[in-house]
């Protein structure tokens, strides 16, 4: 554990991982079998330990994006779980007026300038974030986070390129959780050691066990310093896994259902933390209950209050289409 | 012929009317940079952002590799980090590979996040045949005056080339500003002291009391030939130039065609599901009662643009063809 994070420091770790969970499955197994989330969710479960790991690596001022899977993003960045809720579930008090919804969450209070479901969007966007705080001087770097799918739109490429070429401070996250919806990384990707591609774009980058936070945290931290310091992109592939579907009608025919279970039962981020808080770092195991029976009800009453927040009224359908001229 | 200078106003080049905007903007505002293909060391391919590099700076100044996605998402991205990009995608048939950031991006943000994003960004493009033939000619401005959250220009005279250029650099919103490659190199007059146009204000750039002729960006001109060979057959036509069809100024168009009761839209877009389409509509639901002959529509015939000169002037809707729309709603 030497030059690694504390036992304080891994249970923080762990606390936000079970928050991203917990709140995840309190739409798979409640909100979302209720009827009371129209549309599309896609689900963070089994992926928490990158986006705890990476963004417990960046500062308050960063600028975070991601994508369609970006429930966990939103919350690790310190939006109220009850504002989250509220959005996935079309209410007013939603993070963006019930306009936006599960794909399209975003809180410029903490920088997180959003979750973009368009695969790849958020790289060229992210890049020109980057261009700015390079620009402006402002010491921000982005983060911006997209699946491996994403790595074969020609945003990446085009992103990429240029964000060496000019230098900008953009901390590029690939999680890699093996699917692009329902197409294996081995039958759409002809290059499969995806952090080698940085190596045509001169692009730092490293590759790491996106289910092992703290290897991930501390991956992070390099990534972003290198990303800080130099002013230069990076590209941190983190391999990993979605133990639930696609989004939440999946059939999951595309792949074995010993898959996921044998990935679960090895590989899940939550017990693997666990297991080393308890063995390694001798955290008794009745503080780690405790925990995650306080972090369930949270979760709980955050859902609950956004239950009880009303649908937004019609008239807001035609605000927010253009800023008002200054 | 250009017209003659007026006191107060001075003749310029289109393309100068454009690096004039750029130039009164940057030295205004240090937020705002361009960025774009060939813009920078080359100066534009017609030349609009030609001697920027020299005052402004390879940072304000930015040459990019062919990359319209990107040169398009990351203009939003810039704009989301409290810059004021004005980024060039050389013809606006390009704007196939740049449309995902403009419209799905740059338009819908601020919506989707319920008010907290402002894109305060300028996408400039041209428009318009020129022999290029089918992939560099199209006029395509009913592509974006279709998407809510984005504002849309089509200036067609060198003061609205810097005016509305200048107006679009200020608004806190994305504004696609469509040029016309067509007139880059012709002259015209725009005003020596310092103008901003403002959005959603069409121009009467003719009066008349025959027939209402509706245009914008270079067909605006045509228009203005149009009406002067008319009237010499004694039709005084009234020729309205939109300058910006997202805003449209619709009420001026209805005052006139409640004056006229005749009315002509005329564009260079191909004429099946062109924005005429939209001025007729709104003309026919409002004022139907004012209207004395069924409204007619002028616009490119329905095929890509060819190259050889005949064909091009044939499937291009021009002077002609508007003559005899107006002839034909009297």
């Amino acid at each position: 554990m030497a030059g690694g994070p504390s036992t304080e420091q891994l249970l923080g770790l762990y606390a936000d991982m079970l928050r991203v969970r917990f709140f995840e499955e309190k739409i798979d197994k409640e909100l979302f079998p209720a009827g009371l989330i129209r549309g599309l969710t896609h689900l963070y479960i089994g992926q928490e330990a990158t986006g705890v790991g990476v963004i417990r690596a960046l500062e308050p001022r960063d600028y975070v994006l991601t994508t369609h899977r970006g429930h966990g993003h939103c919350l690790l960045r310190g939006s109220p779980p009850a504002r989250i809720f509220a959005e996935i579930l079309g209410r007013r008090d939603g993070l963006c007026r019930g306009k936006g919804g599960s794909m399209h969450l975003c809180d410029t209070a903490t920088h997180f300038i959003g979750a973009n479901p368009i695969v790849g969007a958020d790289i060229p966007i992210g890049a020109g974030l980057a261009l700015a705080c390079k620009y402006l001087e402002n010491g921000r770097i982005v983060a911006a986070f997209f699946g491996e799918g994403a790595m074969n739109t020609g945003a990446f490429h085009e992103a990429s390129n240029l964000a060496s070429l000019w230098r900008l401070p953009l901390f590029m996250i690939c999680e890699n959780n093996r699917y692009a919806i329902s197409v294996s990384l081995e039958r759409s990707s002809a290059v499969t050691k995806l952090d080698e591609r940085a190596i045509c774009y001169d692009i730092w980058h490293e590759e790491v066990d996106g289910m092992r936070v703290r290897e991930v945290f501390e991956a992070a931290r390099r990534a972003a310093e290198v990303c800080r310091t130099h002013q230069q992109p990076v590209l941190l592939v983190c391999n990993t896994y979605r133990f639930a579907g696609h989004y939440s009608k999946d059939t999951l025919r595309y792949r074995p259902a010993e898959e996921a279970i044998e990935m679960f039962r090895e590989h899940d981020p939550i017990h693997l933390a666990e297991r080393e808080l308890a063995d390694s770092c001798e955290v008794p195991m009745d503080d780690l209950v405790a925990l995650r029976e306080r972090i369930r009800r949270e979760i709980d009453e955050a859902a609950e209050m956004a239950l009880r927040s009303e649908p937004p009224p019609e008239e807001w359908a035609l605000e927010d289409v253009y800023a008002p001229e200054a | 012929m250009p017209p003659k200078p007026e006191p107060g106003m001075r003749e310029v080049a289109y393309a100068l009317a454009v690096r004039t905007a750029l130039t009164e903007e940057m030295r205004r505002d240090e937020r705002v940079f361009v960025m774009g293909e060939d813009i920078a060391v080359y100066g534009g391919v017609y030349g609009a952002t030609r001697g920027l590099l020299h005052e402004f700076g390879e940072k304000r100044v930015r040459d990019t590799p062919i990359s319209e996605a990107a040169i398009a998402g990351m203009a939003a991205g810039a704009a989301l980090g409290g810059l004021r990009p004005v980024a060039e995608i050389m013809y606006c048939d390009f704007l196939s590979i740049a449309l995902d950031a403009i419209a799905n991006n740059a338009a819908k943000l601020r919506y989707m996040s319920g008010g907290q994003l402002a894109l305060p960004l300028v996408i400039r493009t041209s428009a318009g045949g020129h022999g290029y033939a089918a992939q560099h000619s199209q006029s395509l401005e009913a592509w974006v005056a279709h998407i809510p959250g984005l504002k849309v220009l089509t200036p067609g005279t060198c003061a609205d080339a810097r005016g509305l250029l200048k107006s679009a650099i200020r608004d806190p919103n994305p504004v696609v500003v469509i040029e016309h490659k067509a007139l880059y190199e012709t002259r015209g007059l725009m005003p020596a002291e310092e103008r901003l146009e403002p959005l959603g204000v069409a121009r009467v750039a003719r009066a008349g009391d025959a027939v209402t002729l509706v245009s914008w960006s270079a067909m605006a001109g045509v228009c203005l030939e149009a009406a002067e060979e008319l009237a010499r057959e004694g039709i005084e036509v009234e020729v309205i130039d939109l300058r910006t069809l997202l805003p449209l100024d619709i009420e001026t168009v209805l005052a006139s065609v409640r004056k006229t009761g005749r009315l002509v839209v005329a564009h260079e877009a191909v004429q099946y599901g062109g924005f005429g389409g939209e001025v007729v509509a709104q003309l026919a639901e409002r004022a139907w009662g004012h209207l004395k002959a069924p409204p007619l529509r002028v616009g490119s015939r329905f095929a890509p643009i060819p190259f050889a000169e005949p064909l091009e002037s044939y499937v291009l809707a021009g002077k002609h063809d508007i003559m005899e729309a107006v002839r034909g709603v009297l």
